[in-house]
């Protein structure tokens, strides 16, 4: 991969220099593909929050009903320590590619299969957080609004779950090395990105 | 710049600085309920 991005970079050096028409399809004349991809999918989960983020704040700000419903309660302690565990598979992640770039073995293979557990574990207790908290979806405009970001950030989870499932396969496996560790630096900047839309979520629906 | 597209490690920098942002915030939150 890093091969083809060294072969990439010289090509586009000589198609700034001897080419003088628009850049070749699929192609931006300024940005690398790699990174316009991650931009436009990260743009484009901005505007996913945003619209749960939009009808919350219309609900708390622009309707001036009280949060939660009346005669409901969040569970804030057991959000508390999901959110310091979702936390914690943040340090364990950043330990595994450190580990993976020292060639520390043992650090990515504990790293990431901790990352794993870690955010099975947040998973699980969200499930089981649904399971009693006592309200629906459709019983309120912020049982609607709760589930839906909560949710929505939960589907999130569980597909980071899927990539760090493949991530910790190959780290057993020795797909990883000191020079070709991308397997676990992509996975990671996503898990990363997962924890800070949680914590906007926790800081908005369970504390503020 | 901080860019956490780029890496892993800027990701996890953009994390910390962001938890503490939302410390910050919410304890402000909270102190100012306590207070009015």
């Amino acid at each position: 991969m890093e091969a083809a991005s060294v072969t990439h970079g010289s090509h586009a050096g000589v198609h700034d220099e001897e080419h003088h028409g628009p850049p070749a399809a699929h192609r931006s004349s300024r940005v690398e593909p790699q990174l316009l991809g991650m931009l436009l999918f990260i743009i484009s989960e901005v505007m996913v929050f945003g619209a749960f983020f939009t009808a919350y704040f219309f609900i708390r700000v622009v309707q001036g009903d009280e949060w939660p419903a009346a005669g409901t309660e969040l569970p804030k302690l057991v959000a508390g320590v999901n959110t310091c565990i979702l936390l914690s598979s943040s340090v364990t992640m950043h330990w595994a590619l450190e580990s993976a770039k020292s060639g520390n073995r043992f650090g990515l293979k504990a790293g990431i299969f901790t990352t794993f557990g870690l955010g099975l574990t947040f998973l699980f207790i969200q499930i089981n957080e649904y399971v009693h908290i006592g309200f629906s979806p459709q019983d309120s405009a912020q049982g609607s609004v709760f589930y839906g970001l909560t949710g929505l950030h939960g589907a999130h989870v569980a597909v980071g779950l899927t990539l760090l499932a493949f991530t910790t396969i190959r780290s057993f496996r020795g797909h990883f090395s000191p020079e070709e560790h991308r397997g676990v630096e992509v996975p990671g900047i996503y898990w990363h990105f997962v924890d800070i839309m949680w914590i906007v979520v926790f800081l908005t629906v369970y504390i503020l | 710049m901080l860019n956490p597209l780029r890496s892993e490690a800027e990701a996890f920098r953009l994390l910390v600085y962001v938890v503490v942002v939302a410390a910050v915030v919410a304890g402000l939150v909270l102190l100012a309920r306590a207070v009015f």
